[in-house]
């Protein structure tokens, strides 16, 4: 039986045996991420935009920034509604239609690592209190999907935002409509960077990081931290194998690591794009 | 429109280009893994991207089954941040759907549709940022796809889009052109056969002008095909070399 046969019919048994020297079939070490790639602002029609690719993976932000009246139980608070979009584009595993249950899923945990972690304040949003406050509209496009979306959605969406310029806003004090001056932009502020990391646990108990779709469909569980700069800010852990919490603190401690070479990322692309 | 000289006296355009002259085209073949084939093109500020799954075994229902030939199903859909205002539906509108139509039209017309009965290809095609001439970009993002999954055509099928302005005839035009209310008139061409596959114009334009801009347009899909063609060839011999086989 030749290595590719082998790789079809005993799929398990094919990762268990490179497992076991602590590497992976595409050569990656157990903690090591697939190369990630970065380019901010490649949409001109949006307000904020990123493109990342971790590996195969590609995913695309575009930000869009509307005008709407706030809730009145938070009279100050903008809004800010990410939403994930898994075509069939992306991979032969999605159909079409209506957006599926992953997509779905995947679109209250970007929400909720907006909300948790506080890296735009919503108040800043506000033009005028109870009146007037911005929405951000933050559309994530997967088109090409290869595994540990959600890493590169988060990424994205962050670099995005980091991306966002917001037209300046007066209010007229005799007919009260808002007037737009577009030629003055003002960056929004970003008061912490989510870093998501994502990991597989393989037969109950060997974890690895950012998994690959072949990876994710052998894997027994997977779990996904998110950490703001160097405070955990979510841990997600959707059922799957039952982790030592030695196992957890590791996946922490990689975690961190993964935060601060996210932030060098960021960093060094929109360095080289003010040039 | 008032205050808006799509042609200056000089006989120039709004973004600087000659009457007949094409905005920038670049493209790329198999970006991404998962798809079968797939494709990005720029032309001008226009981005679209395009996948192909297949042929593969018919998907959902069956009923779709065509005995003799191919099916052929495409998915037109623009990003919701590729216009200038926030679009609410990424696709399923009526301007979507029509264009979905128009996709599988013109690409029923040049696979070898008879070559895999009882099958399916899937054509999924995403705007990503938008200026006038989306079907255009979206036809030639589409054709280098099929050539990058390894379907058979009759030929490229390359499109490019025309209008008349003050007595002169303009190539490939524009967001600021296509919605200035002139006549448009968009072309897809087999272009070594010189053979026209889909063809629609919309506004008033006088019978005596319309040859003139189909021809004009018929010439420009011409120069879509040489940049097209090359873009293949850089990719074949690239992939080839990498690959070490002999050519």
């Amino acid at each position: 039986m030749t290595i590719f046969n082998f790789r079809t019919a005993r799929p398990v048994e094919y990762y268990r045996k490179y497992l076991e020297q602590d590497v992976r079939p595409d050569g990656r070490d157990l903690g090591e991420f697939r190369r990630t790639v970065l380019n901010i602002g490649c949409v001109t029609t949006a307000d904020g935009s990123a493109l990342v690719k971790l590996g195969n993976t590609t995913v695309m932000c575009g930000i869009k920034a509307e005008l709407c009246k706030p809730k009145t139980e938070t009279p100050k608070c903008g809004f800010i509604v990410p939403n994930v979009e898994l075509s069939p584009l992306c991979s032969p595993y999605f159909r079409s239609g209506p957006p599926g249950e992953q997509a779905q899923v995947m679109s209250q945990f970007m929400l909720e690592v907006v909300n948790h972690s506080k890296c735009v304040d919503l108040e800043s949003l506000c033009i005028t209190q109870g009146k007037l406050v911005w929405v951000l509209y933050c559309d994530l496009l997967c088109l090409d999907y290869d595994g540990n979306v959600t890493d590169a959605c988060v990424l994205a969406l962050l670099a995005a935002l980091k991306n966002v310029c917001l037209p300046t806003i007066s209010i007229n004090e005799e007919t009260e409509n808002p007037e737009t001056d577009l030629t003055k932009r003002v960056p929004l502020p970003i008061s912490s960077q989510p870093v998501s990391s994502t990991y597989a646990i393989f037969d109950d108990n060997i974890l690895f990081v950012d998994p690959t779709a072949e990876e994710e469909n052998l894997a027994t569980g997977i779990i996904t931290i998110v950490t703001t700069d160097d405070k955990l800010c979510l841990v997600h852990k959707p059922g799957g194998s039952p982790l030592r919490p030695e196992q957890l603190t590791n996946c922490f401690d990689r975690s961190f690591d993964r935060s601060k070479e996210i932030s060098r990322l960021i960093d060094e692309t929109i360095h080289s794009i003010d040039r | 429109m008032a205050g808006l000289n799509l042609l200056s006296d000089q006989g120039f355009r709004i973004d600087g280009r000659k009457p007949n002259e094409l905005r920038r085209i670049q493209c790329k073949l198999g970006v991404f893994k998962q798809a079968d084939g797939s494709a990005y093109i720029e032309q001008g500020n226009t981005k679209v991207l395009a996948t192909v799954y297949g042929p593969h075994e018919i998907r959902g229902s069956r009923a779709k089954l065509l005995l003799d030939r191919v099916l052929v199903n495409c998915q037109y859909s623009m990003a919701t941040f590729s216009t200038g205002e926030r679009k609410r539906r990424p696709r399923g509108d009526r301007k979507s759907q029509e264009m979905t139509m128009h996709l599988k039209q013109t690409f029923d017309a040049a696979i070898m549709t008879n070559l895999y009965p009882r099958s399916q290809i899937d054509i999924f095609v995403e705007v990503l940022q938008s200026d006038g001439g989306n079907y255009c970009a979206s036809v030639n993002a589409a054709t280098l796809a099929l050539i990058d999954a390894g379907i058979p055509m009759k030929d490229f099928v390359c499109a490019c889009s025309a209008s008349f302005v003050n007595d002169n005839p303009i190539a490939d035009i524009n967001y600021l052109e296509e919605s200035s209310g002139g006549p448009e008139l968009i072309v897809a061409t087999l272009p070594k056969s010189d053979q026209i596959v889909f063809l629609e114009q919309n506004s008033r334009l006088h019978e005596d002008n319309l040859s003139k801009v189909i021809d004009l347009a018929v010439k420009s899909c011409k120069d879509v095909y040489t940049v097209l063609d090359r873009t293949v060839r850089d990719h074949v011999s690239e992939v080839s070399n990498s690959h070490g086989w002999d050519h």
